[in-house]
């Protein structure tokens, strides 16, 4: 038994030290990485030797795709390691890794988390590659901005695709019915009058889908953030997001919306079988509603969303992702040139096109051949032009913040309780403001009142 | 602390009775079955078979569920009856399933398999000697370490896998085989079960004979006790079994590399993805079929000794 | 606990103080699962606890974060937080009605596959086991399926009431734990009451005494040890609740990210605050602990006097 004691002291001691180094190994991450403070980028030079870099990504098929690569980069080999999507464990797992100090050389990393992985010093700035600066014009004006994370110079991740919204509707439905289709959110909820009259209903409200409502208030010209490099200002009430609640709430209130949970089998059905007659969705939605509604195949068509000012033409973005590079990584060169050749080369836009519906962040990535064609499924129509000229509109001042996990999961907990009755979408964008102040504020980062 | 009076004479009972007392008081059992004495109607028999095949119906219709589900194409899934089979086409749902991405689902299944089988194993051998020690010998501190390992039990499991994964960070333990197999070999629940039918099921007699025939403690415990702790320690295997087939939180956590998955978690990857690739549903259905069938096979080859050891938890 | 193990043996020997024997032997049986249990379980507790007196420093929007010890801060943000106080409560609330439900459903099948009156054991034995197959996660989302108004195999009740209501959707998950965990229960009772030799109650069968007599007043008492130690287990089990809440946040909007303490910590550790999580886990466990502690002195004295 004394042999356990000794063991459990034993153990106990090397928790203490373990704690020391750990949070010693805290500060030399920073100091050896030029203390993170942004402005400048990194060195950025070769290895000058054969290198093997890691990589996460939840992508599916992205292994064939690194394949690729691997194949004519024999100096720089690429090893995909794969976990559930980003808020379903994967971001979990990359602060784990970070504070732990060993996080892959590169990441997949939406773009509302990257504000998330900056707060915590996780992410190198690539802002010293050169090749990376040189990038900057091959990618939609607005996928560029998000990346830099409004530091001059600095560049964080490689935008990878995007999600640019439109919206989605039956029009074999619209034709019977009569009801013209809307290109004003005034014209919208007047024709989801006239859809319940037919009964059905003209959309379905996911309150769980906040990165949708985030882009509707995107398209509004909201921003539910700001950050002028002393504190952040948490906006979640802005003029531009409470217009969105308002709108949404007299839907809700008059039953013309249903609220079932997004991505579920229920609501798959709602579409398949004609409940819901549109969906204002990214361009990856097309994927989703010919999987999650296959009898409505060729009953689709993609028109420009319901704009706030009858001339307006803008469009909000919901989605897409990037590849970063983790803070200590010893390949910063060579991690960069792969994140360029993934998200830029024809070759590989192509290929993640074809495995996971990927629609490229670069300007020249979205005319592949692939995204040319009229569509099958939605009666020929180009519906890939659509979304293009969607993508040309996204107002570029849209800023994350550095908790979203949080955020949503608050304005989601309102919303819930919004659609059964307790109180409004707008009450519940006021609690969720009250407690993302808080939550910033316990991690000790600056907010302006 | 007072061991209750009323409970001393079945605790006498199984301690003496023990190395052969579960197939007696099985057997002892079927004479009563063979005789029912003469108040039990056919109206309580009637009742009590009612009550039964209730509840079967409870507990098996959504695995029946399950099965119909799996043999259906996906428009299917959402437009026929629930319960009973359309176009069956379990076979072509099975080989889509387990070619897609490359094998992945038979490798996951083939992970499953080594970490909870060779978990449960050295577990089962771990929690046996140290329950036994604990029961046969004593030695200063000994209560302690069995209340601190009961006290294990209490931990949340969320509590426990951050740290896990910062400590094996430090080795660069992260994202192996080890990260997941390591921990799931400690089972305090296992220790606590095999000390308590160590103590009613290992006559002290015997060990003292061993002793006298120049046998030492360990080669004991190797060959004799082992034998009489039997179905507490297939007990503690089946119980670890699950625990670690169904736990994918600390793999979540600590594996990147998708050809260490244990099946759980890489079809919580898929389900997690299913917004991108719907079509992944039905699989994910598919491959929660087919992870339980190798559990339940473990329950049906393991019957006959698990339902003995289990119930000598709470065993005086 | 250790009343509920101690045997008649250990305490006809518990006088004797002699100097240990066979050393070498016990450390050979011990060392090696103390050491792992030592490494696998204390460390990281004691990690846990470390972490709990963290809090973060930094400057500026994007300046580094940095950890310094914060004595009891995270604990004090523990106590005010309303979103624990809410699982606390919401799991308890499940606690006091689902495991007693559960162990009464148990216990009767138990003493039902005990008696003469049933036949075919061996099908209802593996039949009501099978579900303990089925990992929770996918339990969940298979009774999920169940419960959707749309898709379920019994859409007259689920259209008529909808059971991932705000109202409802605590008990639909009761169901599934229930669905789980009522065989495993049902076993552990079964085997303790066959342990019981049958002469025991021998006598009350020549008395003339019905089933449900000897049931009541022999076997459940001979039986209480079982069931205390599942009801421990149930205790812990749903105070610890994760998967199967985790899994209904995506079939209904009612339950939220802090729906129970364990999720909650899930929720805080992503943001990530991993001290405050660390601190809830440590506030979770002495609760776990003093809970199932309070309660075997309760049945102790209830159950054995």
């Amino acid at each position: 038994m004394r042999t356990t004691t000794r063991a459990v002291s034993v153990a106990l001691l090397a928790t203490m030290t373990l704690a020391a180094c750990s949070g010693g190994s805290d500060d030399d991450g920073a100091a050896g990485a030029g203390g993170g403070g942004g402005g400048e980028g990194g060195a950025c030079e070769p290895a000058g030797e054969d290198v093997t870099l890691t990589y996460t990504s939840w992508i599916p098929g992205i292994e064939d795709v690194v394949a690729v690569w691997n194949e004519q980069n024999p100096d720089i080999q690429v090893e995909v390691q794969t976990g559930p999507n980003g808020n379903g464990g994967t971001y979990q797992n990359f602060f784990n890794q970070l504070e732990a100090g060993n996080p892959p050389d590169l990441g997949q990393i939406e773009f509302d988390a990257l504000p998330n992985f900056r707060v915590q010093d996780g992410l190198e700035n690539l802002g010293g590659c050169e090749d990376v600066l040189a990038a900057e014009d091959q990618f939609v004006d607005w996928t560029w901005t998000q990346v830099t994370l409004g530091e001059e110079g600095s560049v964080y991740a490689i935008p990878q695709d995007t999600g640019p919204m439109a919206m989605f509707y039956r029009e074999d439905l619209f034709t019977q019915a009569g009801i013209e289709v809307p290109t004003t959110w005034e014209e919208y909820a007047a024709a989801a009058e006239q859809v319940r009259e037919s009964g059905g209903y003209i959309t379905n409200f996911s309150t769980g889908d906040i990165n949708q409502f985030a882009g509707f208030v995107w398209q509004a010209g909201g921003s539910w953030f700001q950050n002028d490099g002393e504190a952040w200002t948490v906006e979640l009430t802005n003029e531009d997001s409470t217009k969105v609640a308002d709108y949404w709430q007299d839907l809700i209130d008059r039953d013309l919306v249903s609220s079932l949970p997004g991505w579920t089998t229920e609501w798959d059905n709602a579409y398949n079988t004609g409940q819901a007659w549109t969906w204002i969705s990214a361009v990856w939605g097309a994927n989703s509603i010919m999987t999650g509604a296959p009898d409505t195949a060729g009953a689709w068509r993609v028109a420009p969303m319901p704009q706030w000012e009858g001339e307006g033409e803008t469009a909000g973005n919901w989605g897409g992702s990037t590849t970063a590079v983790f803070k200590g990584s010893e390949n910063v060169y060579e991690a960069a040139k792969f994140a360029l050749w993934l998200n830029t080369s024809e070759e590989a836009l192509t290929l993640l096109n074809e495995a996971a519906n990927l629609y490229p962040a670069t300007t020249e990535g979205q005319q592949l051949a692939a995204l040319e064609e009229g569509v099958e499924s939605y009666a020929r129509q180009e519906i890939y032009q659509v979304f293009t000229e969607a993508g040309a509109t996204v107002p570029g001042d849209f800023t994350w913040g550095p908790t979203m996990t949080q955020v949503y999961n608050d304005v989601s907990d309102g919303f819930s309780g919004a659609v059964s009755g307790s109180g409004t979408l707008a009450d519940a964008l006021a609690d969720a403001q009250e407690s993302t102040v808080a939550a910033l504020e316990a991690q000790a980062i600056p907010v302006a009142e | 602390m007072t061991t209750p009076a009323g409970s001393t004479a079945p605790a006498v009972g199984v301690t003496s009775a023990a190395p052969a007392a579960p197939r007696r008081s099985r057997r002892g059992r079927a004479s009563t079955d063979a005789s029912p004495g003469p108040r039990e109607s056919a109206v309580s028999r009637a009742a009590a078979m009612l009550v039964m095949g209730v509840f079967t119906l409870y507990f098996l219709t959504p695995i029946w569920w399950l099965l119909v589900s799996s043999s259906k194409s996906r428009g299917d899934l959402t437009s026929t009856a629930p319960l009973w089979f359309s176009d069956v086409q379990l076979g072509e749902n099975l080989a889509a399933v387990w070619s897609y991405q490359g094998g992945a689902l038979p490798q996951w299944l083939l992970n499953s398999l080594v970490y909870a089988g060779g978990g449960a194993l050295l577990a089962t051998l771990l929690a046996g000697m140290c329950g036994y020690a604990l029961a046969k010998y004593r030695f200063p501190g000994r209560e302690v370490l069995f209340n601190v390992v009961l006290g294990g039990v209490l931990v949340p499991a969320t509590a426990l896998a951050l740290p896990l994964f910062l400590i094996f960070s430090r080795f660069d333990g992260t994202n192996t085989f080890w990260s997941v197999f390591l921990p799931s070999i400690v089972s305090p629940f296992g220790v606590y079960l095999t000390r308590i039918f160590a103590a009613a099921s290992v006559p002290e007699e015997l060990l003292e004979a061993a002793r006298l025939d120049g046998s030492g403690e360990v080669r004991t415990f190797f060959t004799v006790s082992v034998r009489l702790m039997f179905p507490a320690l297939v007990t503690v295997f089946l119980f670890q079994f699950v625990a670690i087939w169904n736990n994918f939180f600390l793999p979540l956590i600590m594996l990147r590399d998708s050809d260490l998955f244990p099946v759980t978690l890489g079809l919580y990857n898929w389900n997690s993805v299913v917004n991108q690739l719907p079509e992944l549903r039905l699989y994910v259905l598919v491959g929660a079929l087919v992870s339980i069938v190798p559990l339940i096979c473990v329950f049906l080859l393991l019957q006959r000794f698990w339902r003995n050891g289990l119930g000598t938890g709470a065993i005086k | 606990m250790s009343t509920i193990v101690e045997t008649p043996l250990e305490r006809g020997t518990r006088q004797r103080r002699t100097r240990v024997a066979h050393k070498g032997s016990i450390a050979v049986f011990v060392v090696p699962f103390g050491l792992l249990f030592a490494v696998f379980y204390l460390l990281p507790i004691g990690y846990a606890v470390w972490q709990s007196t963290r809090v973060v420093e930094r400057e500026g929007t994007f300046g580094p974060p940095t950890e310094v010890f914060g004595g009891f801060r995270q604990y004090a943000a523990v106590l005010e937080n309303e979103a624990f106080r809410e699982s606390v409560g919401r799991v308890l609330t499940f606690g006091i009605v689902q495991v007693p439900i559960m162990l009464g459903l148990a216990l009767t099948f138990a003493l039902l596959l005990d008696s003469p009156l049933v036949k075919g054991k061996k099908f209802f034995r593996l039949a009501f086991f099978a579900p303990y197959a089925v990992p929770g996660v996918i339990a969940a989302i298979m009774w999920g399926f169940m419960y959707s108004p749309n898709l379920s195999p019994f859409r007259s009740v689920t259209q008529s009431v909808d059971l991932l209501s705000a109202d409802l959707v605590l008990w639909s998950i009761a169901n599934v734990v229930t669905w789980v965990y009522v065989g495993y229960n049902m076993l552990i009772i079964y085997s303790s009451l066959l342990a019981i030799p049958s002469e025991i109650y021998e006598a009350a069968r020549l008395d003339g005494a019905s089933q449900a007599r000897i049931a009541w007043s022999i076997k459940i008492p001979l039986v209480m040890p079982a069931i205390i130690l599942t009801a421990i287990f149930s205790i812990i089990g749903t105070l610890q609740l994760l998967a199967e809440p985790q899994v209904f946040a995506s079939f209904t909007s009612a339950v939220t990210s802090d729906y129970t303490p364990n999720l909650l910590v899930y929720t805080t550790a992503s943001v990530p605050n991993p001290s405050l999580a660390a601190a809830f886990s440590v506030v979770l466990a002495l609760a776990t602990f003093i809970l199932s502690f309070t309660f075997l002195k309760v049945t102790q004295r209830k159950a054995f006097q």
